[in-house]
């Protein structure tokens, strides 16, 4: 007998639990139903959402020898993952994040002595020479949770799998309470800091984190038009801060770029000390954003320094006229249609930069 | 494994629905043990193996202890088992921390000297299983408690899934006895454990994470110096979160050992409606604060010692809750404001008649908890801050030294931190005497089926983007 020095009893409330449990269930039922409904209807389908455990999976495929996709959403959206195995002879594993800097991923792949295989890397310099921010930390956090996954997350992501390939409204980045509730008009004061919001829905993702555009997305219309706005805030840069005197801040941020510039080179020539090759890819744009790009990180000052410091190769989508006549119908990435085009058309050139 | 994770759905369903078909008491309780290890290790499987070792040497001493009936042998067992703990502890949270400030004296001196930096992880969990288990052998040298035959129950006792992680810190003296026995049958006592796990749960992942959190991340990782208004915003932010966090799991354990037919005490009654700091820390981590009082207060002499010996073991008592928390000394800060209140509370009501008829009225109550609130506020900027730097600038920006400073959030955050900080002190006021069971026994039950139903809406919209509770960490 264990000495008793508690005979403490919660109080259980005296209501019809039973009742009160089957009503709630069946309304949260009806609910979720309707709610399911309404998201199909607006346009919603099933989806996989593009979560850290999804890359974690992907990257856990990863072979020595595997030819590995990184970068940002354009490498993610513009990549037949088909066309790309048929042409080099290997599937290739789609590590690429929307909206994420190439270089944790980069640095990761580097720094693992297994690996010796091949990059596929996409630059848009704004991303990739991010100084940190939203850009890195989101590469950041997805290379953490590989490293650092547990059992339970694992099985949670398996778990969500199959829900998630069944109901429309389990969008994380839509239509999760949070999204939800920043979708709300509300101004705000003149000088707040409020962050761009990311584009809404418009690509579907299966279990290797291939995206495809969706077609209400590709053909012109209110979803292309609000994706090509939320851009035009995305890339534009933040204000400098107040509270650093403005040539302190830019000495900074030159300094991280030069440093970035100096960490690739030493990434490359690790994996290439290992016997793994890399080549940096700048895929299709278009419209305002083009011009945008084009004047605010000029290739001569980004793309060129890049390839002469890292001594990598490169393949420009505007120097090759079989891959500069694509039009992104958002600007910014390729319709589901296009990118296995793309991806065809740019095979011999990938061939070609790594000698294949 | 989380609570709020689909992992711990599936398991919670296959644990219930084998532990109320077996019919065996002993295979049950096994059954328990099992899956409280498969819980923890799912983190981590090779700490499963510290928490089992801390246990069973708690529990060899705890058997020795009892044995004993000369009162220095005691003492000499119980100075082990403390030992062992605390340097379990201490090498674990705060091997860093010590060799920081080891390096940090030296360089005072004069002495350049640069420790090797520990490469452990922390153990998650380790405070609360720690003081689990402690609690064993000091309630045993106390005499309040024999110990238990039964190192499998013990083992449970310490482990058991629902409260391992982040409390409440159960003390085996509350939870042994309930081993004795297969639970009697309650009337709603399963379906009220689950409408108190979804309660929990909805306070994490809706008003916590969902309203409150990115305020709070936002203001207290702001580099600059901000206005008033952002500044308290992002403070009461945290207050909101860290509250919805630790309460709303707590309100998940005590519900889900309910739903397995166990009773846990109450964590948390209505903190933001405390009147005093007495009144908030008998509120606020009820089971960490009454810890202290047993274990660490009332043995350096509690109030028996006169009023000024009473205010230092305050601050004692405050500065060690503090460190618990976190190996930094920004939570020493946090501690010791806490210890410092505490103090000056007991001086005023040296002063004040306990009777005095003004200290009653409603008015005078109400400004007294709203200035328990701020003072608490100011006090959780130390605790949620990264360093002091960003706690200087945050208090002086909430007493309105960066009039010219920037304003960070949006509209929508500062009127979901506003409409929920309001709902949240209203609620804790209009229920501050009351327990929940009794409030929810005087509503009617179509606003109890609402409630509920509303509740679980919310938790299947946010789906699962939600963090780690913040007192994994501790």
């Amino acid at each position: 007998m264990h000495s008793s020095t508690s005979n403490f009893e919660r109080v259980i409330p005296a209501l019809p639990w039973r009742g009160i449990t089957v009503a709630v269930c069946v309304f949260a039922l009806i609910a979720v139903a309707a709610w399911e409904i309404h998201c199909r209807a607006v346009g919603y389908e099933p989806t996989l959402n593009d979560t850290e455990d999804l890359w974690a999976e992907a990257r856990r495929r990863v072979e020595p020898e595997s030819i590995v996709i990184i970068g940002d959403s354009r490498a993610w959206f513009d990549s037949d993952l088909d066309e790309l195995e048929r042409g080099l002879g290997q599937r290739p594993v789609q590590l690429a994040l929307p909206g994420s800097c190439a270089y944790p991923v980069l640095a990761d792949l580097a720094d693992d002595p297994h690996f010796h295989g091949t990059i596929i890397c996409s630059v848009v310099p704004r991303i990739f020479f991010a100084p940190g921010g939203p850009p890195v930390e989101h590469s950041e956090k997805a290379v953490r949770r590989y490293h650092g996954q547990t059992w339970a997350q694992r099985a949670s992501h398996y778990l969500s799998v199959p829900l998630e390939q069944s109901f429309a409204f389990l969008k994380q980045d839509d239509l999760a309470l949070e999204e939800l509730l920043k979708d709300l008009p509300i101004p705000d004061r003149p000088y707040a800091q409020v962050p761009p919001r990311a584009p809404p829905y418009f690509c579907s993702i299966d279990r290797e984190r291939r995206a495809r555009m969706v077609e209400q997305c590709a053909r012109p219309g209110p979803l292309q038009e609000k994706v090509k706005s939320r851009w035009t805030r995305l890339f534009t840069p933040p204000r400098p801060p107040k509270f650093v005197p403005k040539e302190i801040f830019e000495a900074k941020i030159a300094e991280a770029i030069e440093a970035r510039y100096r960490n690739t080179k030493i990434a490359v020539d690790k994996l290439r000390a290992r016997g793994g090759k890399i080549v940096f890819v700048r895929f299709p744009l278009s419209g305002d954003l083009k011009v945008y790009e084009d004047r605010a990180t000029p290739r001569a000052k980004t793309w060129d320094p890049l390839l002469r410091q890292t001594g990598a190769p490169g393949v420009y989508f505007e120097d090759y006229p079989e891959l500069s006549g694509f039009n992104c119908p958002e600007w910014s990435h390729l319709s589901a249609g296009d990118s296995v085009e793309f991806s065809k058309r740019l095979v011999p050139h990938l061939r070609a930069a790594l000698q294949l | 494994m989380l609570f709020n994770s689909l992992t711990f759905v599936v398991f919670f369903l296959v644990v219930l629905a084998a532990y109320w078909t077996m019919r065996s008491w002993e295979a049950r309780k096994n059954l328990l043990l099992v899956a409280s290890y498969i819980f923890y290790g799912a983190w981590n499987p090779p700490f499963a193996a510290l928490l089992f070792a801390t246990t069973a040497l708690d529990f060899y001493l705890g058997r020795k202890m009892g044995k004993l009936h000369e009162p220095r042998q005691r003492r000499l067992w119980l100075i082990i088992s403390v030992a062992v703990n605390l340097s379990m502890l201490g090498f674990f949270k705060y091997g860093n921390f010590l060799l920081e400030n080891f390096q940090w004296v030296l360089a005072r001196g004069g002495i350049q000297y640069k420790p090797p930096h520990l490469d452990v992880f922390l153990p998650i969990g380790i405070s609360f299983y720690t003081f689990h288990s402690l609690s064993y052998t000091l309630d045993i040298y106390r005499g309040v408690m024999r110990p238990t035959r039964s190192l499998r129950d013990f083992t449970l006792a310490v482990s058991f899934f629902p409260q391992l992680v982040a409390g409440p810190i159960v003390r085996a003296g509350d939870f042994l006895p309930q081993l004795d026995a297969p639970p009697k049958p309650l009337k709603g006592r399963f379906l009220w454990g689950l409408a108190l796990m979804t309660l929990g749960l909805f306070e994490k992942v809706v008003l916590a994470d969902t309203i409150l959190a990115g305020s709070a991340d936002r203001v207290f990782g702001y580099e600059g110096p901000l206005i008033a208004l952002d500044s308290w915003m992002g403070v009461m932010a945290f207050a909101g979160q860290i509250f919805f966090d630790f309460a709303g799991y707590s309100t998940c354990a005590i519900g889900a050992a309910l739903c397995l037919g166990f009773h846990l005490k109450d964590n948390f009654r209505f903190p933001y409606a405390a009147i005093g700091f007495s009144d908030f820390w008998r509120r606020w981590h009820i089971s960490l604060s009454t810890f202290l009082r047993d274990y660490l207060y009332i043995p350096l002499g509690g109030n028996r010692l006169g009023a000024a010996r009473a205010m230092i073991n305050l601050i004692i008592v405050m500065f060690i809750g503090g460190l618990w928390h976190g190996a930094a000394w920004t939570f020493v800060v946090w501690g010791l404001l806490h210890g410092s209140y505490l103090a000056l509370e007991r001086l005023v009501k040296a002063f004040v008649k306990k009777d005095a008829a003004w200290a009653n009225n409603l008015g005078v109550k109400l400004l007294a908890g709203l200035g328990t609130y701020v003072a608490v506020l100011i006090a959780w900027v130390y605790f949620r801050a990264s360093d002091f730097g960003v706690a200087s600038r945050l208090i002086g920006g909430m007493f309105g030294r960066h009039p010219t400073g920037d304003a960070l959030l949006s509209t929508r955050e500062m009127l979901q931190v506003g409409i929920v900080t309001f709902f949240l002190l209203a609620a804790h006021w209009s229920l501050r005497d009351i327990s929940i069971e009794t409030a929810v026994e005087r509503l009617p039950r179509w606003v109890v089926t609402t409630a509920w139903f509303l509740m679980a809406c919310a938790i299947i919209l946010t789906q699962g983007s939600s963090n780690a509770f913040i007192y994994f960490q501790f």
